[in-house]
């Protein structure tokens, strides 16, 4: 798996892939829906799967000394990697907004969604979706993107809707909290994220091997 | 033990079927898998290499099933499916780099002594190359980790009159190393010139798997080269 995982970075990957990390500083935009971020760096990784396809890589893949089901995990290891350095970056960025600039007023008088560890769960969450609805769909043919692209943007903008929405719900003020108030609520919306990533990845990495197994390169 | 049995493939396609395809190959023999265009040679070969997923049947490499030791297996076998069709933009020297990353076994002399012998520059990339020389480049990858195995869909189309007859030269020197190679083809010339056996595959089923001998004095009439005795048998099927 190593060595897939090294295949995909070196010969498959978009330089897009690595380039559009660089969008995990839209965390420190004011006034902006700032999950936006956490569809460009998705965006990296549909460049490289898009790149993968103009390049026949999975046949490539396929030929080489690994199991078939290994091609699929590679993959999936591949977007991983990508969205958990987006995080990485993402949570760096969130933890100084969340401490150095928390009195900043350009983000305490900010009506969008604040970034703090409620906005680190959705992150997730968009990250999990992804893998579900746009990785998973790619794989049922292993060829056609477009579809499941699609599928990933409605649900995508639905997410972020229900996001930026959910804290101008009365009740629901304190998803938006400040610094480390309201810590249990922020954890708990983090964990649920969390947890989201974890299922939908896995449930999809399992529905995406059943697939590539049948399909005739 | 055969090194290689296929036993009973079946694959459907809304337009064509295979039917039940079995044969076996065996240790330091060359046999050459013949058939008309659309006969389910490429069908056949891409599901040795488990890349058409057949609807019955099994392969085994050296009496273990393709299915379950996949990895394994594509370690000690050796395969060309036509021309190298993937990053036409990538210089061969960054490809060969990262195939060669996958085998223990590569063998960088004999992957260096094969670009010279098939006068590839390993700083062009696939989409610089003629159909022929795609071809010679796939096989220097299948011939570089010392497969005791070689499965090759149509080695030696595209290739000049010069090239084809150095490769098939190479089988036999490879045959003497014990290795076991399928190679499909519609020139029977290349059969004539090296093959031991002869699978004859038409409409999805297996005419014919014997030796070459056998092949002609069983299925040839008297002064028939292998050319006409192909000719005549597919003729017969299509005249009723």
């Amino acid at each position: 798996m190593g060595k897939l995982l090294k295949k995909e970075m070196k010969l498959s990957a978009s330089a897009l892939s690595y380039i559009f990390l660089a969008f995990a500083l839209m965390t420190l935009i004011p006034g902006y829906p700032i999950l936006m971020g956490s569809f460009f760096i998705v965006f990296g990784i549909f460049q490289s799967v898009q790149r993968c396809r103009e390049n026949n890589d999975v046949v490539y893949s396929a030929l080489l000394p690994v199991a078939k089901c290994d091609v699929v995990r590679a993959k999936y290891a591949f977007a991983v990697l990508i969205e958990g350095c987006g995080f990485v970056l993402m949570t760096a960025l969130t933890l100084l907004r969340m401490t150095v600039l928390a009195d900043s007023p350009v983000y305490r008088t900010n009506v969008m969604m604040n970034a703090n560890f409620v906005y680190l769960g959705f992150v997730l969450l968009v990250f999990g979706v992804f893998n579900l609805v746009f990785l998973g769909g790619f794989f049922r043919t292993a060829y056609y993107f477009g579809k499941p692209f699609i599928a990933f943007l409605v649900v995508f903008f639905v997410t972020v809707g229900i996001a930026e929405a959910l804290h101008h719900i009365p009740g629901l003020e304190a998803v938006n909290a400040f610094g480390f108030t309201e810590m249990p609520l922020q954890l708990a919306f983090l964990a649920g994220g969390a947890a989201a990533f974890v299922l939908l990845t896995t449930f999809s990495q399992a529905a995406s091997i059943r697939h590539f197994e049948k399909i005739d390169l | 033990m055969s090194i290689v049995e296929v036993d009973r493939l079946s694959k459907e396609y809304p337009a064509f079927r295979l039917q039940e395809v079995s044969f076996a190959l065996e240790e330091g023999r060359i046999a050459g898998f013949i058939g008309r265009n659309g006969a389910g040679k490429t069908t056949t070969i891409k599901s040795m290499l488990n890349l058409v997923h057949p609807l019955s049947g099994e392969v085994r490499y050296f009496g273990l099933p393709l299915k379950d030791n996949e990895a394994a297996i594509k370690q000690r076998i050796g395969y060309s499916t036509g021309t190298v069709n993937y990053y036409p933009k990538k210089k061969l020297k960054d490809l060969a780099a990262v195939t060669r990353s996958f085998y223990p076994n590569w063998d960088e002399a004999a992957w260096r002594e094969y670009m010279t012998l098939f006068s590839l520059d390993e700083n062009k990339a696939p989409a610089e190359l003629s159909e022929g020389m795609k071809v010679k480049c796939n096989l220097a990858v299948a011939l570089s980790h010392r497969a005791e195995v070689l499965i090759l869909d149509e080695p030696t189309s595209g290739l000049d009159p010069f090239s084809r007859d150095e490769l098939l030269d190479m089988f036999l020197m490879l045959k003497e190393r014990g290795v076991a190679i399928l190679f499909s083809t519609h020139i029977t010339s290349d059969l004539e010139k090296c093959a031991d056996d002869i699978i004859y595959i038409r409409e999805g089923a297996i005419v014919r798997a014997s030796d070459t001998e056998s092949f002609r004095r069983e299925l040839g009439e008297a002064g028939e080269t292998l050319e006409e005795t192909m000719l005549r048998l597919e003729r017969s099927v299509r005249h009723g």
